[in-house]
Protein backbone atom coordinates (compact mmCIF):
# COMPACT_ATOMS: atom_id res chain seq x y z
CA UNK A 1 0.00 0.00 0.00
CA UNK A 2 1.26 3.01 -1.23
CA UNK A 3 1.54 6.16 1.09
CA UNK A 4 -0.67 8.36 -1.60
CA UNK A 5 -3.98 7.11 -2.65
CA UNK A 6 -6.11 8.93 -5.68
CA UNK A 7 -9.50 9.85 -4.83
CA UNK A 8 -12.59 10.22 -7.56
CA UNK A 9 -15.17 13.30 -6.74
CA UNK A 10 -18.61 11.48 -7.00
CA UNK A 11 -20.38 13.98 -8.70
CA UNK A 12 -17.48 14.66 -11.40
CA UNK A 13 -16.34 10.82 -11.24
CA UNK A 14 -13.14 12.32 -11.71
CA UNK A 15 -9.45 11.88 -10.06
CA UNK A 16 -9.30 15.45 -8.27
CA UNK A 17 -7.53 14.74 -5.42
CA UNK A 18 -5.08 12.38 -3.45
CA UNK A 19 -4.87 11.47 0.28
CA UNK A 20 -1.53 10.82 2.12
CA UNK A 21 -1.63 9.04 4.87
CA UNK A 22 1.17 10.79 7.12
CA UNK A 23 0.22 8.23 10.03
CA UNK A 24 -2.39 6.27 11.74
CA UNK A 25 -3.95 8.82 12.88
CA UNK A 26 -3.19 11.81 10.36
CA UNK A 27 -4.06 12.03 6.89
CA UNK A 28 -4.41 14.96 4.44
CA UNK A 29 -6.19 15.40 1.00
CA UNK A 30 -4.42 17.32 -1.36
CA UNK A 31 -5.94 18.96 -4.23
CA UNK A 32 -4.02 18.67 -7.84
CA UNK A 33 -2.92 22.75 -7.83
CA UNK A 34 0.12 23.58 -8.82
CA UNK A 35 1.33 26.04 -6.02
CA UNK A 36 -0.02 23.57 -3.33
CA UNK A 37 3.37 23.02 -1.41
CA UNK A 38 2.01 19.06 -0.21
CA UNK A 39 0.89 18.68 -3.98
CA UNK A 40 4.18 19.80 -5.51
CA UNK A 41 6.07 16.89 -2.58
CA UNK A 42 3.54 14.35 -4.31
CA UNK A 43 4.56 15.01 -7.69
CA UNK A 44 8.29 14.54 -6.84
CA UNK A 45 7.41 11.33 -5.38
CA UNK A 46 5.82 10.38 -8.05
CA UNK A 47 9.13 11.45 -9.99
CA UNK A 48 10.82 9.47 -7.87
CA UNK A 49 9.10 6.40 -10.02
CA UNK A 50 6.77 6.01 -6.82
CA UNK A 51 2.97 5.13 -8.05
CA UNK A 52 0.01 6.04 -5.65
CA UNK A 53 -2.91 3.43 -4.92
CA UNK A 54 -5.38 3.89 -7.38
CA UNK A 55 -9.22 5.28 -6.58
CA UNK A 56 -11.75 3.71 -5.29
CA UNK B 1 12.69 76.06 31.86
CA UNK B 2 13.17 77.07 28.13
CA UNK B 3 12.11 76.67 25.06
CA UNK B 4 13.56 75.92 21.97
CA UNK B 5 12.76 78.10 19.20
CA UNK B 6 13.63 77.51 15.29
CA UNK B 7 12.21 76.42 12.20
CA UNK B 8 14.06 73.36 11.45
CA UNK B 9 16.31 71.01 12.29
CA UNK B 10 18.32 69.10 9.90
CA UNK B 11 21.34 67.14 9.70
CA UNK B 12 25.00 68.47 9.22
CA UNK B 13 25.27 67.33 5.51
CA UNK B 14 21.31 66.88 4.98
CA UNK B 15 19.83 68.63 2.07
CA UNK B 16 16.64 68.80 3.60
CA UNK B 17 15.13 69.23 6.91
CA UNK B 18 14.32 66.33 9.21
CA UNK B 19 11.97 68.15 11.00
CA UNK B 20 10.17 71.53 9.97
CA UNK B 21 8.04 73.93 12.27
CA UNK B 22 4.72 75.98 12.04
CA UNK B 23 3.78 79.22 12.88
CA UNK B 24 0.53 77.25 14.48
CA UNK B 25 2.64 74.80 16.47
CA UNK B 26 2.52 71.74 14.86
CA UNK B 27 5.88 70.25 12.83
CA UNK B 28 6.38 67.87 10.25
CA UNK B 29 9.09 65.00 10.68
CA UNK B 30 10.22 63.33 8.09
CA UNK B 31 10.57 59.98 10.18
CA UNK B 32 11.86 57.21 8.04
CA UNK B 33 11.39 53.76 9.61
CA UNK B 34 8.47 53.58 12.15
CA UNK B 35 5.52 53.74 10.43
CA UNK B 36 3.42 50.39 10.90
CA UNK B 37 3.34 47.06 9.36
CA UNK B 38 6.83 47.78 8.46
CA UNK B 39 8.25 44.02 9.75
CA UNK B 40 7.33 41.33 7.09
CA UNK B 41 7.67 39.04 9.35
CA UNK B 42 4.54 36.99 10.73
CA UNK B 43 4.23 35.84 13.97
CA UNK B 44 7.31 37.56 15.42
CA UNK B 45 6.18 37.56 19.02
CA UNK B 46 5.47 33.59 18.56
CA UNK B 47 1.65 33.94 19.83
CA UNK B 48 0.03 31.89 17.41
CA UNK B 49 0.12 28.47 17.79
CA UNK B 50 -2.63 26.69 15.77
CA UNK B 51 -0.91 23.41 15.09
CA UNK B 52 -0.04 22.45 18.89
CA UNK B 53 2.29 24.14 21.48
CA UNK B 54 4.45 20.76 21.97
CA UNK B 55 6.16 18.38 19.81
CA UNK B 56 7.74 15.71 20.84
CA UNK B 57 10.83 13.33 18.90
CA UNK B 58 11.24 15.39 15.98
CA UNK B 59 13.90 14.19 13.55
CA UNK B 60 12.69 15.07 9.95
CA UNK B 61 12.11 18.72 8.67
CA UNK B 62 7.94 19.79 8.50
CA UNK B 63 7.24 20.63 12.53
CA UNK B 64 5.78 24.42 13.27
CA UNK B 65 6.30 24.73 16.49
CA UNK B 66 4.50 28.01 16.12
CA UNK B 67 2.90 29.57 13.48
CA UNK B 68 4.85 30.04 10.18
CA UNK B 69 8.04 29.14 11.16
CA UNK B 70 9.40 25.99 10.63
CA UNK B 71 11.85 23.68 12.04
CA UNK B 72 13.84 21.81 9.43
CA UNK B 73 16.02 18.88 10.62
CA UNK B 74 18.23 16.30 8.94
CA UNK B 75 20.53 14.11 10.73
CA UNK B 76 20.80 16.10 13.70
CA UNK B 77 19.44 14.92 16.80
CA UNK B 78 16.26 14.94 18.40
CA UNK B 79 14.68 17.14 19.38
CA UNK B 80 11.04 18.81 21.26
CA UNK B 81 9.86 21.77 19.72
CA UNK B 82 7.53 23.69 21.67
CA UNK B 83 5.83 27.25 22.43
CA UNK B 84 7.48 28.65 25.56
CA UNK B 85 6.51 31.41 27.92
CA UNK B 86 10.61 32.13 28.48
CA UNK B 87 10.81 35.67 27.18
CA UNK B 88 12.97 38.49 27.95
CA UNK B 89 11.57 41.00 30.40
CA UNK B 90 10.37 43.89 29.67
CA UNK B 91 9.87 43.58 26.54
CA UNK B 92 6.50 43.17 26.08
CA UNK B 93 6.90 39.35 24.65
CA UNK B 94 4.69 36.47 25.98
CA UNK B 95 5.86 33.76 24.14
CA UNK B 96 9.00 32.23 22.28
CA UNK B 97 10.05 29.03 20.62
CA UNK B 98 11.45 26.63 22.59
CA UNK B 99 13.96 24.14 20.47
CA UNK B 100 15.04 21.19 23.29
CA UNK B 101 17.42 18.58 22.47
CA UNK B 102 16.90 15.05 23.66
CA UNK B 103 18.81 13.02 21.41
CA UNK B 104 22.67 14.92 21.20
CA UNK B 105 24.98 14.87 18.05
CA UNK B 106 28.11 16.02 18.93
CA UNK B 107 29.87 15.93 15.44
CA UNK B 108 27.55 16.21 12.91
CA UNK B 109 28.52 15.57 9.66
CA UNK B 110 27.76 15.82 5.76
CA UNK B 111 24.41 17.60 5.07
CA UNK B 112 23.13 17.47 8.15
CA UNK B 113 21.83 20.43 9.70
CA UNK B 114 18.83 22.10 11.78
CA UNK B 115 17.57 25.51 11.68
CA UNK B 116 14.47 27.46 12.28
CA UNK B 117 12.69 29.31 8.88
CA UNK B 118 10.42 31.46 7.87
CA UNK B 119 9.03 31.55 4.08
CA UNK B 120 7.48 34.51 2.55
CA UNK B 121 5.52 35.22 -0.84
CA UNK B 122 7.16 37.11 -3.44
CA UNK B 123 3.82 39.64 -3.41
CA UNK B 124 4.95 40.88 0.42
CA UNK B 125 8.67 41.63 -0.76
CA UNK B 126 8.25 44.19 -3.49
CA UNK B 127 9.31 47.18 -0.48
CA UNK B 128 12.76 45.26 -0.72
CA UNK B 129 13.58 46.26 -4.25
CA UNK B 130 15.24 43.62 -4.76
CA UNK B 131 16.89 43.25 -8.51
CA UNK B 132 16.69 46.90 -9.17
CA UNK B 133 19.13 50.29 -8.54
CA UNK B 134 16.82 50.69 -5.19
CA UNK B 135 17.13 47.36 -3.57
CA UNK B 136 17.09 48.21 0.12
CA UNK B 137 19.42 46.42 3.07
CA UNK B 138 17.14 43.83 5.10
CA UNK B 139 17.41 44.57 8.80
CA UNK B 140 16.95 41.44 10.85
CA UNK B 141 16.20 41.45 14.39
CA UNK B 142 15.51 39.02 17.45
CA UNK B 143 16.03 38.07 21.06
CA UNK B 144 17.98 34.84 21.41
CA UNK B 145 18.97 32.45 24.03
CA UNK B 146 21.25 29.86 23.07
CA UNK B 147 23.12 27.34 25.00
CA UNK B 148 26.31 27.96 23.10
CA UNK B 149 28.59 30.77 23.07
CA UNK B 150 29.57 32.25 20.16
CA UNK B 151 28.86 32.01 16.31
CA UNK B 152 25.56 31.94 14.67
CA UNK B 153 24.56 32.18 11.38
CA UNK B 154 21.02 33.87 10.14
CA UNK B 155 20.81 32.93 6.44
CA UNK B 156 18.75 34.55 3.43
CA UNK B 157 17.84 32.55 0.85
CA UNK B 158 16.31 33.89 -2.89
CA UNK B 159 14.43 30.92 -4.05
CA UNK B 160 13.39 33.22 -7.31
CA UNK B 161 17.28 33.71 -8.21
CA UNK B 162 18.90 31.13 -6.81
CA UNK B 163 21.00 33.46 -4.54
CA UNK B 164 21.43 33.74 -1.38
CA UNK B 165 23.75 35.61 1.63
CA UNK B 166 24.75 34.99 5.37
CA UNK B 167 25.46 37.08 8.63
CA UNK B 168 27.20 36.12 11.48
CA UNK B 169 25.97 37.12 15.31
CA UNK B 170 27.61 36.58 18.29
CA UNK B 171 25.89 34.98 21.71
CA UNK B 172 27.65 36.14 24.56
CA UNK B 173 26.53 34.63 27.68
CA UNK B 174 25.02 31.39 27.06
CA UNK B 175 21.04 30.68 28.36
CA UNK B 176 20.83 34.53 28.47
CA UNK B 177 18.47 36.36 26.57
CA UNK B 178 20.10 38.43 24.12
CA UNK B 179 19.13 41.00 21.22
CA UNK B 180 20.90 40.80 17.99
CA UNK B 181 20.47 43.66 15.25
CA UNK B 182 21.74 42.32 11.85
CA UNK B 183 22.23 44.22 8.41
CA UNK B 184 21.96 41.87 5.24
CA UNK B 185 22.85 43.99 2.53
CA UNK B 186 20.30 44.82 -0.36
CA UNK B 187 20.42 43.05 -3.94
CA UNK B 188 20.60 44.42 -7.04
CA UNK B 189 20.67 41.39 -9.07
CA UNK B 190 17.21 39.00 -9.39
CA UNK B 191 13.69 40.60 -8.30
CA UNK B 192 11.46 38.40 -6.11
CA UNK B 193 8.34 37.35 -8.15
CA UNK B 194 5.39 39.82 -7.36
CA UNK B 195 2.88 36.71 -6.76
CA UNK B 196 2.00 34.08 -4.01
CA UNK B 197 5.06 31.91 -4.40
CA UNK B 198 7.98 31.13 -2.12
CA UNK B 199 10.64 33.80 -2.92
CA UNK B 200 12.90 34.41 0.61
CA UNK B 201 13.82 31.88 3.50
CA UNK B 202 14.95 33.49 6.65
CA UNK B 203 16.67 30.82 8.19
CA UNK B 204 18.27 31.10 11.89
CA UNK B 205 20.59 27.99 12.16
CA UNK B 206 21.35 25.53 15.30
CA UNK B 207 23.60 23.19 13.89
CA UNK B 208 25.27 22.25 10.87
CA UNK B 209 27.28 19.76 9.78
CA UNK B 210 30.83 19.75 7.69
CA UNK B 211 29.19 20.24 4.53
CA UNK B 212 27.62 23.51 5.14
CA UNK B 213 31.00 25.20 6.77
CA UNK B 214 33.86 24.87 6.29
CA UNK B 215 34.30 27.77 2.65
CA UNK B 216 34.30 31.43 3.91
CA UNK B 217 30.79 32.77 5.46
CA UNK B 218 29.39 34.09 2.10
CA UNK B 219 28.10 37.49 3.58
CA UNK B 220 27.96 39.36 -0.06
CA UNK B 221 24.42 37.77 -2.20
CA UNK B 222 25.49 34.85 -4.38
CA UNK B 223 25.38 31.79 -5.83
CA UNK B 224 24.80 29.55 -2.60
CA UNK B 225 27.96 26.98 -2.43
CA UNK B 226 26.66 24.68 0.92
CA UNK B 227 30.28 24.74 2.40
CA UNK B 228 30.02 28.71 2.76
CA UNK B 229 26.15 28.84 4.24
CA UNK B 230 26.97 28.44 8.10
CA UNK B 231 30.78 28.44 8.48
CA UNK B 232 31.54 28.96 12.33
CA UNK B 233 28.16 27.80 13.38
CA UNK B 234 28.26 26.41 16.76
CA UNK B 235 26.85 23.32 17.58
CA UNK B 236 23.75 23.98 19.77
CA UNK B 237 22.50 20.01 19.28
CA UNK B 238 25.53 18.78 20.77
CA UNK B 239 24.01 18.26 24.43
CA UNK B 240 20.75 16.42 26.19
CA UNK B 241 20.89 19.64 28.40
CA UNK B 242 20.37 22.02 25.75
CA UNK B 243 17.43 24.41 24.95
CA UNK B 244 17.64 27.10 22.43
CA UNK B 245 15.21 29.65 22.43
CA UNK B 246 13.76 32.72 19.48
CA UNK B 247 11.40 35.35 19.74
CA UNK B 248 10.85 38.92 18.94
CA UNK B 249 11.78 38.33 15.02
CA UNK B 250 11.37 41.02 12.27
CA UNK B 251 12.70 41.92 9.43
CA UNK B 252 12.52 45.03 7.84
CA UNK B 253 13.80 46.98 4.34
CA UNK B 254 15.67 49.47 5.98
CA UNK B 255 19.46 50.01 7.25
CA UNK B 256 18.44 49.87 10.76
CA UNK B 257 16.39 48.07 13.15
CA UNK B 258 13.76 49.50 14.75
CA UNK B 259 11.87 48.52 18.08
CA UNK B 260 9.93 45.33 17.73
CA UNK B 261 6.15 46.10 16.28
CA UNK B 262 3.98 44.66 18.67
CA UNK B 263 0.87 43.17 17.36
CA UNK B 264 -2.70 42.21 18.39
CA UNK B 265 -3.61 38.72 18.83
CA UNK B 266 -6.51 38.87 16.78
CA UNK B 267 -4.38 40.74 13.90
CA UNK B 268 -1.38 37.89 14.24
CA UNK B 269 -4.00 35.34 13.94
CA UNK B 270 -5.42 36.70 10.89
CA UNK B 271 -2.73 37.17 9.27
CA UNK B 272 -1.57 33.42 10.08
CA UNK B 273 -4.45 32.27 8.68
CA UNK B 274 -4.16 32.67 5.48
CA UNK B 275 -1.09 29.83 6.14
CA UNK B 276 -2.80 27.58 8.46
CA UNK B 277 -6.50 27.76 9.55
CA UNK B 278 -8.18 25.19 12.11
CA UNK B 279 -11.74 24.60 11.10
CA UNK B 280 -12.65 22.66 14.46
CA UNK B 281 -10.70 20.95 16.75
CA UNK B 282 -11.79 18.99 19.77
CA UNK B 283 -8.69 19.70 21.89
CA UNK B 284 -9.18 16.64 24.54
CA UNK B 285 -12.39 17.68 25.67
CA UNK B 286 -15.65 15.28 25.91
CA UNK B 287 -17.71 17.87 24.27
CA UNK B 288 -18.62 17.29 20.60
CA UNK B 289 -18.36 20.15 18.38
CA UNK B 290 -20.60 21.09 15.42
CA UNK B 291 -18.87 22.59 12.59
CA UNK B 292 -20.69 21.91 9.41
CA UNK B 293 -23.90 21.16 7.41
CA UNK B 294 -23.95 19.37 4.70
CA UNK B 295 -26.15 18.05 1.26
CA UNK B 296 -25.92 13.92 1.21
CA UNK B 297 -25.52 14.05 -2.44
CA UNK B 298 -25.98 9.94 -2.20
CA UNK B 299 -26.90 7.23 0.75
CA UNK B 300 -23.10 7.18 1.27
CA UNK B 301 -21.61 10.93 0.52
CA UNK B 302 -22.39 14.27 1.65
CA UNK B 303 -20.88 17.84 1.00
CA UNK B 304 -20.16 20.95 2.40
CA UNK B 305 -18.74 24.12 1.87
CA UNK B 306 -16.31 26.26 3.98
CA UNK B 307 -15.64 29.61 3.74
CA UNK B 308 -12.30 30.34 4.24
CA UNK B 309 -11.30 33.56 5.99
CA UNK B 310 -8.74 35.27 4.90
CA UNK B 311 -8.46 33.68 1.61
CA UNK B 312 -5.90 31.32 1.68
CA UNK B 313 -2.58 31.42 -0.01
CA UNK B 314 -3.88 28.71 -2.67
CA UNK B 315 -6.15 25.87 -2.64
CA UNK B 316 -5.65 24.48 0.67
CA UNK B 317 -4.64 21.01 1.54
CA UNK B 318 -6.92 19.45 3.95
CA UNK B 319 -5.48 18.09 6.74
CA UNK B 320 -7.24 16.26 9.75
CA UNK B 321 -6.81 13.63 12.00
CA UNK B 322 -8.56 10.09 12.01
CA UNK B 323 -9.59 7.37 13.71
CA UNK B 324 -12.79 5.04 13.72
CA UNK B 325 -15.77 6.77 14.76
CA UNK B 326 -13.91 10.23 15.03
CA UNK B 327 -16.43 12.11 13.20
CA UNK B 328 -20.54 11.80 13.10
CA UNK B 329 -23.49 12.95 11.08
CA UNK B 330 -26.68 13.62 12.19
CA UNK B 331 -29.67 13.37 9.96
CA UNK B 332 -33.14 12.51 9.86
CA UNK B 333 -33.93 11.85 13.27
CA UNK B 334 -30.89 9.38 13.03
CA UNK B 335 -26.97 9.38 13.08
CA UNK B 336 -23.75 7.30 11.85
CA UNK B 337 -20.03 7.79 12.48
CA UNK B 338 -17.33 7.83 9.78
CA UNK B 339 -13.75 8.64 9.90
CA UNK B 340 -12.38 10.59 6.53
CA UNK B 341 -13.03 13.48 4.37
CA UNK B 342 -12.07 14.30 1.09
CA UNK B 343 -11.29 17.54 -0.46
CA UNK B 344 -13.17 18.00 -3.23
CA UNK B 345 -11.65 19.83 -6.52
CA UNK B 346 -13.97 22.77 -6.90
CA UNK B 347 -12.18 24.19 -3.95
CA UNK B 348 -10.36 27.12 -3.83
CA UNK B 349 -9.04 29.66 -2.22
CA UNK B 350 -11.46 30.98 -1.13
CA UNK B 351 -13.81 28.35 -0.17
CA UNK B 352 -14.02 24.48 0.00
CA UNK B 353 -15.90 21.78 -0.48
CA UNK B 354 -15.66 18.63 1.85
CA UNK B 355 -16.71 15.40 1.13
CA UNK B 356 -17.28 12.35 3.12
CA UNK B 357 -17.09 9.44 0.59
CA UNK B 358 -16.46 6.42 2.81
CA UNK B 359 -17.77 4.45 5.98
CA UNK B 360 -21.21 6.80 5.82
CA UNK B 361 -25.19 5.98 5.68
CA UNK B 362 -27.53 8.87 5.08
CA UNK B 363 -30.41 9.49 3.59
CA UNK B 364 -29.90 10.79 -0.49
CA UNK B 365 -30.80 14.63 -0.49
CA UNK B 366 -30.96 15.50 3.32
CA UNK B 367 -29.12 17.82 5.18
CA UNK B 368 -26.65 16.37 7.48
CA UNK B 369 -25.20 18.08 10.74
CA UNK B 370 -22.05 17.34 11.28
CA UNK B 371 -19.73 17.13 14.64
CA UNK B 372 -16.35 15.67 15.83
CA UNK B 373 -16.94 12.52 17.94
CA UNK B 374 -13.61 11.88 19.22
CA UNK B 375 -11.34 13.87 21.24
CA UNK B 376 -8.90 14.00 19.09
CA UNK B 377 -11.12 15.18 16.21
CA UNK B 378 -9.57 18.16 14.37
CA UNK B 379 -9.94 19.40 11.14
CA UNK B 380 -7.76 22.11 9.42
CA UNK B 381 -6.38 23.56 6.23
CA UNK B 382 -3.15 24.78 5.19
CA UNK B 383 -1.57 26.54 2.78
CA UNK B 384 1.92 26.97 3.56
CA UNK B 385 4.95 27.83 1.56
Amino acid sequence: MAIYKLVKNDMSGEVESVTLTIDSGHKQSIPFVADNTEYQKYLAWVDAGNTPDPAD
Amino acid sequence: MSTLKVDAIRHNSATSDAITTAADGTCTANITSNYSNRSVVYNGAMKIAQRGTNFTGVTATGTFPVDRFKFHVGSLGTWTLSQSTDVPTGQGLSHSIKCDVTTANASPSGTAYARIDQRFEGQDLQRFCKGTANAKNFAVSFWVKSPKTGTHIVQLQDQDNSRNVSKAYTVSSANTWEKKELILPADTTGAFGNDNGGSLFLCFYLAVGTGYQGGTLQTTWGTPVNNTRATGQVNVADSTSNDFYLTGVQMEASSYCSEFEHRSYGDELQRCRRYYQVLVDQAGGTSQKSFAIACAYSSSSMHSTHLLSPMMRTVPTLDYTTGTDYYRAFSNNAQDSFNDFTLVGNSHAHAVDLAVFSNLSVTSGSAVLIRTYNAASKIAFTAEL
